[in-house]
């Protein structure tokens, strides 16, 4: 329970005499709290840093809490002065706001606390000062970032229930072939395939030794031209039906046609089709053998397969601001020294500088410090101006590198986060289960303690007082349990927690569908429904417990696996069944017993005093 | 009460030309009456009404509670059940201007009700509540949607486990017995007679005067 929302508590309760109308059993009786409760200069003390300022100070900003009336509510009369339970370290960077009129940044707090103070204390966080805007922004930025991704890791781990249209199972099977082995499977076969037909378009073409009637020698495409034929269909088939599995499963098939992915994956089945379509035209056949070079499209397929590759395809996709200044400020260099060198090399004789593009080849192999030499300046204007050429181009090139490759590794240390997030993931959330059971169980304790303090004080008082003295929870828990109990009386229905309410259904349908039992145990759904009718009757005085023999004996089966002082305290309880009982709430309590023991082994500490007030229980209604 | 919401100052703070909606520039903020007003509208003395701003204020910072944030407040005391459906009949019921949000105003005024008001204030203002559409009269509807969020709030794990027409039962039990002419509806004249008459009710009128 945050600590914060118990300052709600009081509505809470407050709220609950909406229920009081619809009540038809009287109300248990609230716990009892004794607590009592706080120009020139202004004192302001958060969380016991005194801060001093004059009132003026404040008041030139009305419309936040410090200078407005609104700080009239936390004043304190005793000390005099102002007390705002907050944290102090940031407090004094709002305070020199008011004193100076800019607003900092501290760069070590985190943005969320920062962001709460300030709209606790009234200011909007824009007239933060130039000086720290940036890092804010750029801070706030991340965080919006890491709780969109959580949300929508929340919202991929949501869409993954149990029944799934065939469609959606392929499609998400596609997506993460991590989902199920046959995804798996299918991953890693056309991966392989993949890697087949790229290696057999790369040897296709290595020279294979020669024919003994032939004089040229023969590419190993043509000399065992059917293989690779095969070799290609097969490779194919494959890519083929894999491209119509993902068309019929994608949800949007306009957008899956759309995707780079799948336009990959059509430009690399499509040249096998045409030359099937077109292999007796002798024409055409020159055309197909070029077409054949869009075959290594398939090498892109593997991006499916590599998160690297995606991300790289992912940060040259988001750095086209950066490769366009890079290629027009290339394309720039090239033409100014082309032009020159042409000109400078045009007087020489023989020269390969014939024209401005030729010139353009030159230019560029420069310019990348390549050097082939198949084209060199000879005449000593020609040679200045080449070795600036070369000079110049190391500089434009290495500009805009370091760009593209920080995008790179600020994509990629992103991806690695989200990971990172995805693992931690479970025990995040493990951790707030953990909060919502320990709860649960404070209330199921409370509701031992409550009734032993009830039943005792009937009882007997000395021994009672001993044991009350240890139920003492703090006053903001108990004011919450009871009300809890409240709700419990108004709809007649008890909290249990999860393992007793299994254990109960469990039961229910086993000894509804059970005839073989002990007569006592087929007539238990009749037991527990006669509990129920019975507990539309006052709460009278204190009366010893007991109900049919039926609810005992279920209990009874239920607790025999554990420890046999329980179980022998257990058979007490049987011998005192005839007893009659106006109190109907001890019997869940025997039900919610066997909970505490087995659940809170989470080590609060009040495991051995729970089980020292279990046997206390049992000892007092077995009298 | 009428004055309190004429007087009450909604400021809405944003810049005048900001492009980039990534900040979002407007925090709603409401400032309450000063407290020397506060004193005089409700029955909580000056103390009370500091402690119930410090604690109102903690939780909703901009000064007003819109209904998401109530329903988030109001679950975290049921942490078993669903209790959305019954804070947003609760939410309706302090929201007096129904204008879709608490101000720290409309807080107060229901809790002075609850907590210091007179037992047909309370009254009033339960049946207020079943009330939904607020005219007049109660329907076995209205009713069973009410009693159904209650039952919400036990959550699922609950001992005898929860039957679908329990809720149902429970709406005939209390129209049997506040429903005097059997005409199908509870009037307020109705329900407060009959509350006024059940002393289980009368009692748990005052189960919570000593909150604060």
């Amino acid at each position: 329970m945050a600590a914060g929302v118990a300052a709600w508590l009081p509505f809470a309760r407050a709220a609950a005499i909406g229920w009081m109308p619809v009540a038809s059993t009287p109300m248990p009786i609230p716990p009892q709290d004794k607590r009592k409760t706080k120009e020139g200069l202004i004192i302001l003390n958060v969380s016991g840093t005194k801060f001093q300022t004059w009132r003026t100070t404040l008041e030139r900003y009305p419309d936040t809490l410090l200078g407005s009336t609104e700080r009239d509510f936390f004043f304190h009369e005793e000390t005099n002065e102002y007390f705002f339970d907050r944290d102090p370290d940031i407090f004094r960077h709002i305070l020199n706001f008011y004193r100076t009129g800019k607003l900092h940044y501290p760069r070590q707090e985190c943005i969320s606390a920062y962001d709460e103070e300030l709209a606790f204390f009234g200011i909007i966080p824009e007239i933060i000062g130039d000086c720290c805007y940036e890092e804010y922004k750029d801070r706030r930025r991340e965080n919006a970032d890491r709780l969109q991704d959580d949300e929508d890791m929340d919202m991929k781990n949501d869409a993954a229930p149990v029944n799934l249209t065939f469609r959606e199972y392929l499609w998400r099977a596609f997506e993460n072939p991590h989902t199920s082995t046959l995804a798996l499977v299918f991953y890693y076969v056309t991966g392989f395939f993949i890697a087949i037909s790229v290696m057999a378009n790369v040897v296709e073409t290595v020279p294979c030794g020669t024919l003994p009637n032939r004089s040229k020698e023969l590419s190993c495409g043509d000399r065992y031209a059917l293989a690779f034929f095969c070799l290609d269909t097969a490779c194919v088939m494959i890519f083929t039906v894999e491209y119509l599995l993902r068309l019929i499963a994608a949800p949007s098939r306009y957008k899956f046609m759309k995707s780079v992915m799948s336009v990959i994956d059509v430009v690399a089945i499509m040249p096998y089709y045409i030359g099937l379509v077109m292999t007796d035209n002798d024409q055409v056949s020159g055309a197909f053998v070029t077409l054949r070079v869009f075959r290594v499209f398939r090498i892109f397929k593997f991006s499916r397969h590599s998160a690297g590759l995606r991300i790289l395809g992912y940060t040259l996709k988001s750095c086209a601001s950066e490769l366009g200044f890079l290629l027009f400020s290339l394309t720039m260099a090239i033409i100014i020294f082309a032009t020159v060198m042409f000109y400078a090399e045009k007087g020489s004789t023989a020269t390969k500088f014939t024209s401005i593009p030729a010139a353009f080849w030159y230019t560029i192999v420069t310019m990348t410090t390549l050097g082939y030499g198949d084209m060199v300046p000879k005449t000593i204007v020609g040679k200045v101006f080449g070795s600036i050429c070369s000079l110049s181009g190391v500089l434009v090139i290495a500009l805009p590198v370091p760009v593209i490759v920080s995008n790179f590794g600020r994509i990629y240390h992103q991806s690695q986060r989200a990971e990172k997030r995805r693992a931690q993931r479970k025990t995040r959330l493990a951790r707030i289960r953990a909060t919502k059971i320990r709860s649960t169980n404070a209330y199921m304790r409370y509701k031992q303690n409550g009734l032993l303090f009830d039943s005792l004080e009937e009882a007997s008082k000395e021994s009672g007082q001993a044991l009350v003295r240890k139920a003492l929870s703090p006053p903001f828990e108990s004011q919450h349990h009871h009300l809890l109990h409240c709700l419990e009386k108004i709809t007649n229905h008890e909290f249990v927690d999860e393992q007793t309410f299994q254990a109960n259904c469990i039961e229910i349908s086993v000894t509804n569908k059970s005839g073989s039992r002990a007569s006592s145990l087929s007539s238990s759904p009749h037991g527990l429904s006669s509990c129920c009718s019975r507990r539309h009757r006052k709460k009278s005085s204190f009366s010893l417990p007991s109900t049919n023999n039926q609810e005992l004996s279920t209990i009874q089966i239920r607790e025999r696996p554990v420890t046999n002082s329980r179980s022998s305290l257990n058979a007490k309880l049987d011998e005192t069944v005839p007893l009659k009982c106006d109190k109907p709430y001890i019997t869940p309590s025997m039900v919610s017993l066997s909970a505490p023991v087995v659940t809170s082994s989470d080590g609060d500490g009040s495991t051995t005093t729970s089980a020292y007030f279990q046997s206390n229980i049992v000892r007092v209604s077995a009298l | 009460m009428e004055t309190a919401m004429e007087r009450r100052r909604v400021e809405t703070v944003s810049s005048p030309d900001s492009v980039e909606d990534e900040l979002e520039l407007s925090a709603v903020r409401h400032r309450p009456e000063g407290l020397e007003q506060l004193e005089a509208q409700t029955r909580f003395s000056r103390k009370e009404l500091q402690i119930l701003y410090r604690g109102f204020k903690t939780e909703c910072p901009s000064g007003i509670v819109n209904e998401d944030t109530f329903k988030d407040i109001y679950s975290q005391f049921f942490p078993q059940g669903d209790a959305s459906t019954y804070a947003h009949f609760l939410f309706n019921a302090f929201d007096t201007d129904h204008n879709g949000s608490v101000s720290f105003e409309d807080f107060v005024m229901g809790l002075s009700i609850l907590l210091r008001g007179t037992v047909q204030e309370k009254l009033n203002w339960a049946f207020n509540l079943y009330d939904i559409n607020k005219d007049g009269y109660i329907t076995k509807e209205e009713m069973l949607d009410i009693m159904k969020a209650i039952y919400d709030m036990m959550g699922k794990c609950t001992y005898p486990v929860l039957k679908e027409e329990t809720p149902r039962q429970h709406v005939e039990v209390f129209f049997q017995k506040m429903d005097k002419n059997k005409d199908g509806v509870v009037t307020i004249d109705e329900f407060i007679d009959c509350c006024q008459n059940d002393e289980n009710i009368m009692r748990s009128m005052h189960l919570f005067e000593n909150v604060l």
